[in-house]
């Protein structure tokens, strides 16, 4: 009998180290939750890479499964509140990253983080994955600051300069408008479009120390900067820079770009991806667009060559549920390595990657990489800095200054109620 | 009980009857309410831990002028639809069940507005809109009403009427099959009696064809009520709630608390209120309107 | 005379309510026949360029055809799962006197009240406590649930309104319930299961939100979540959106048509009994 038993537990022991070796050349299966739709830019660089990773890993599948921008949110989170996340995942970094990192969601990457992985991304890009410190999400798509496009042949026709300041800024507004033209395209409906001239007016006056202490309570969000901000965007909607109704046009519907295309409007303050719209809407006017820096404020405390946008766009995360964590962690390599970087470049995006300086061939391209690069500070929207409750309450207050609702002292108010209702004071 | 008294025993049989719609309403409808409501009671963001907060989401939202300007929107958006849909929708089913030529035709184009979805319908309409571009700025403009024109989604004070334009025309086509089918289930004795006594078109309307509608009427103003006070989609796709909650509904609010900014235990909470004022809205309304019924 | 000027006039409201009605469907087409470099180039209203069938193509390639398929396989058994349990209930609030008859319609009505972004995350978990997450047959519970309310509601006041003298004679000679509802409830509710059905597959058919949730593979998308295919993170196809659009309604209008001529009959059977 005891021999029986000692010689059956034996062969379970083997067999079951079989079956784990065995497990380990098994198909491994990651499903992959992002925005990449069949219309989205990154795509066929993203389907690339995972054609190159399951060609060198053949027993990994990826399981691709895209959905569109403010339905991934929705599906994702409903996901994640059942506890049922995918493996692999995207977040825009920052505030919206944190959210899953606080309810343990997130994967930390800390002990993946091999020098030579670090130096590969640009340093500003990888804070923004970062949370308490721990790196939870890798920089992927694009480095994309908020930039004036412009109109060069409007420019021209009415002998106008580019505006390095405020004022002179107002002056070409006073210009266009007298001429018909609308100065700024703008479509609002969306809010977060609108907060773009709030942002840049803050940073502009401010620094970007006046966002900081505002988070971080040294400060309040009804200080001057905020305030002022305010004014100075209801003193241009007094001009008559924005087009009418601007709260009820639709970004996602082009009736900002439209303007844009048919003369009725010079200028486009907008991320650096407005420069592939308009590649696939507008193609036969593209070399009359280029783009300046948002002007200085004269009396601000801002330096002029900050940017407003993302280091990075889209992070890439591994959920803490992923059965298979290494594969996962290997695939991002592979999303952050030099061939993706190169496809990037070729869609037309600036991937937040180090050395990429010398692939980027078309000069307006080349002309973002160096304002990016000469920025001693970039600003992540707000709405992606900011809790989500706090968010919001930006989003209104600001649409609602540009609908002439609400004063910039009351839009102020309203934000560090908020923040104090938030933080707990 | 034998087999036979228990077949015959009415509580079975309506138990029997009703099985199959209480276990899909148990499951998917039943126990959400509760679950909402015991979410009011806790600050949560849906994937995070939980924190009880008592009552303070309920006075929370006692006290917040956008869920009572929501709210105030909807009871408009109740008011509008029953005053434009229900006439509308009894004229075009009385003129298509009369013999004219093409009444088919006409038929199937009307009801093209309840199959277009709501994605579909709120592009038609942001441009239709669009005061520099839209067909209906255009319009003003071309017959010398220029001083008509106006930001229909971006003004505050219309974005609300605005917004609420497509949903009746979305909806008028629904009421219209559902008259058709009452008005051609009216027995033709009737109307043949009042033929008989003199009645002329207008007065076959009134005197046979609207007394014998009234259940569906009120019906159908049952359905529009309800439907009004949980609207959500043609709003959201064209203004969002917007501009700065001018044209919030409850519905939308609760998807923004819940979904955009994470506040799970105030959307809940939202989402309960929303639940009792329509049930209050639709007791009140039927008790009201069964009384005439009886006649 | 006077009938002629009758006659001209309706045909006048109709023709300009025609107008009113049929124009989107007229834009849909016509916009989806222009490519997307046109669409913000010209306005929206024109003609397009050139005639092109180019996003007709691309629609059809990006699985188009096998989310319409689900949606058509979701949608009618939905429906018919719908009509069957509601004829059910209805029968029983409206015609059998038990003591809960009240209480139970109330709660029926009651379900009408409940928005539906509320109900998302509690049936996601159900969902996915039972097995059905992303598998198509997930979606017909939560449809079907949220239907009933109305479909009850319908029902349940069109039986109220049929005379009681016509099961009389059916309930003396002995006939069971299920018999009485079979044989002469079923017919004479016709109208008001064509009016279910109609509202209940249109709702259903452009419905989302359980979708978006409850499935997630390609393999398992209906088509209104097809539709958000052509939207980038930045950019949107609007021409291709619409040419989509277009075809997703475009079966309906045809079923429609062809369910028009059986609602007529449907509707003038009933009309009979008087």
């Amino acid at each position: 009998m005891k021999k029986f038993s000692i010689l059956s537990l034996a062969l379970l022991m083997v067999f079951s180290l079989f079956s784990v070796s065995v497990m380990a050349q098994d198909e491994v299966n990651l499903t992959l939750w992002d925005i990449r739709t069949a219309s989205d830019q990154v795509t066929p660089a993203l389907q690339d890479a995972i054609e190159r990773f399951e060609a060198d890993n053949p027993n990994v599948n990826i399981e691709h499964v895209p959905t569109q921008n403010d339905n991934y949110k929705t599906k994702l989170r409903t996901a994640m509140s059942a506890d049922n996340a995918p493996d692999l995942f995207m977040t825009w970094g920052s505030a919206s990253l944190e959210r899953y990192v606080d309810a343990d969601k997130v994967y930390s990457l800390e002990s993946h983080m091999t020098e030579d992985w670090e130096s590969n991304f640009m340093p500003a890009a990888m804070d923004l994955g970062r949370v308490n410190g721990e790196l939870y999400g890798v920089p992927v798509t694009n480095v994309s600051p908020a930039l004036v496009w412009y109109r060069t042949d409007l420019f021209e026709e009415y002998g106008l300069e580019v505006p390095e300041t405020y004022e002179e800024l107002k002056n070409v507004v006073k210009t266009f408008k007298e001429n018909g033209i609308t100065p700024f395209a703008l479509a609002n409906k969306n809010k977060w479009t609108g907060s773009m001239y709030f942002m840049y007016l803050v940073d502009r006056i401010g620094g970007p120390e006046a966002l900081q202490q505002a988070i971080s309570r040294k400060g309040a969000f009804n200080d001057k900067p905020f305030i002022e901000a305010g004014r100075r965007i209801q003193e241009l909607v007094e001009m008559g820079a924005f087009p009418d109704g601007v709260n009820g046009l639709d970004e996602d519907a082009g009736q900002s770009r439209t303007l844009l295309y048919t003369d009725r409007a010079a200028m486009y303050l907008m991320g650096s991806w407005a420069y592939s719209s308009f590649k696939n809407e507008a193609p036969d006017m593209l070399d009359q667009f280029s783009f300046f820096n948002f002007p200085a404020v004269e009396s601000g405390k801002g330096d002029p060559s900050n940017l407003v946008g993302t280091p990075g766009d889209n992070y890439y995360s591994v959920s803490t549920k992923a059965a298979n964590k290494e594969a996962a962690v290997e695939f991002l390599k592979y999303l952050t390595d030099s061939k993706m970087g190169e496809e990037l470049i070729n869609i037309g995006n600036i991937p937040p990657f180090t050395g990429v300086a010398e692939k980027i061939d078309d000069p307006i391209m080349k002309k973002i990489y160096n304002s990016s690069q000469e920025a001693n500070h970039i600003q992540l929207w707000y709405d992606q800095t900011l809790p989500l409750e706090l968010a919001q309450v930006h989003l209104n207050t600001t649409q609602a200054l540009f609908g002439m609702e609400i004063t910039p002292e009351e839009a102020a108010n309203q934000m560090e109620e908020a923040a104090q209702e938030y933080y707990g004071e | 009980m034998n087999k036979k008294e228990l077949m015959n025993n009415k509580y079975f049989i309506a138990a029997l009857f009703l099985l199959p719609a209480v276990i899909f309403s148990l499951i998917y409808l039943i126990i959400p309410i509760p679950l909402s409501t015991y979410y009011s009671f806790f600050k949560w963001d849906g994937i995070g831990a939980m924190e009880f907060l008592g009552l303070e989401n309920w006075s929370k939202l006692l006290s917040d002028p956008i869920f009572w300007s929501s709210m105030a929107n909807n009871f408009k958006l109740v008011l509008i639809s029953l005053v434009v849909q229900i006439p509308i929708a009894l004229f075009l089913a009385v003129l298509l069940t009369r013999k004219i030529k093409g009444a088919n035709f006409f038929k199937t184009i009307f009801f093209v507005p309840m199959l277009l979805s709501s994605i579909a319908v709120a592009f038609l309409w942001r441009y239709m809109y669009d005061p520099t571009f839209g067909l209906i700025n255009g319009f003003l403009n071309l017959v010398g009403l220029e001083q008509l024109t106006r930001s229909w989604l971006g003004d505050s004070s219309i974005a609300f009427y605005s917004a609420s334009a497509p949903i009746q025309w979305r909806f008028i086509p629904l009421y219209m099959i559902i008259f058709m089918a009452a008005i051609s289930n009216i027995p033709k004795q009737l109307y043949e009696a009042a033929e008989i006594d003199g009645a002329n078109n207008w007065q076959s309307f009134f005197y046979v064809t609207l007394p014998m509608l009234r259940s569906t009427v009120v019906n159908a103003s049952v359905l529009i009520i309800v439907g009004s006070l949980k609207y959500f989609a043609m709003i959201f796709a064209l203004t969002g709630g917007g501009p700065n909650h001018a044209s919030e509904l409850m519905a939308t609010y609760l998807y923004t608390k819940s979904f955009t900014e994470m506040n799970m235990g105030y959307g809940s909470t939202i989402s309960v209120a929303l639940f009792l004022v329509a049930l209050i809205v639709s007791v009140v309304f039927l008790n009201f309107s069964k009384k005439d019924v009886r006649n | 005379m006077i009938n002629k000027l009758k006659q001209l006039v309706i045909y006048i409201f109709l023709s300009v309510w025609l107008l009113i009605t049929g124009y989107p469907l007229v834009f849909l087409v016509q916009n989806s026949f222009k490519i997307r470099m046109e669409f913000f180039r010209n306005p929206v209203w024109s003609l397009p360029e050139k005639f092109t069938w180019q996003n007709y193509i691309e629609v059809m390639k990006s699985g188009f055809y096998m989310y319409f398929i689900n949606s058509i396989i979701v949608c009618f058994i939905s429906v018919a799962i719908i009509i069957i349990v509601s004829a059910l209930a209805s029968y029983a609030i409206s015609r059998i006197d038990f003591k809960f008859n009240k209480i139970v319609y109330i709660l029926f009505l009651a379900g009408m009240m409940i928005p539906i972004h509320s109900t998302l995350i509690p049936i996601y978990k159900i969902t996915l406590s039972m097995g059905l997450y992303d598998k198509l047959s997930a979606l017909i519970g939560p449809y079907v649930a949220f239907s009933l309310p109305i479909s009850v509601f319908i029902l349940t006041g069109f039986i109220n309104d049929i005379p009681y003298e016509l099961e009389e004679a059916a309930i003396i000679d002995g006939a069971s319930r299920f018999r009485i509802f079979r044989d002469i409830i079923l017919p004479l509710v016709k109208p008001a299961i064509a009016t279910v059905a109609i509202y209940n597959l249109t709702l259903l058919w452009n419905q989302f939100a359980y979708a978006l949730v409850l499935t997630s593979s390609p393999s398992k998308r209906i088509l209104t979540l097809g539709l958000f295919e052509f939207q980038g993170q930045h950019g949107i196809n609007i021409p291709l959106t619409l040419t989509a659009l277009f075809l997703s309604v475009l079966p309906l209008i045809l079923l429609y048509v062809f369910l028009q001529e059986h609602i007529i009959k449907g509707m003038t059977a009933g009309a009979l009994k008087g």
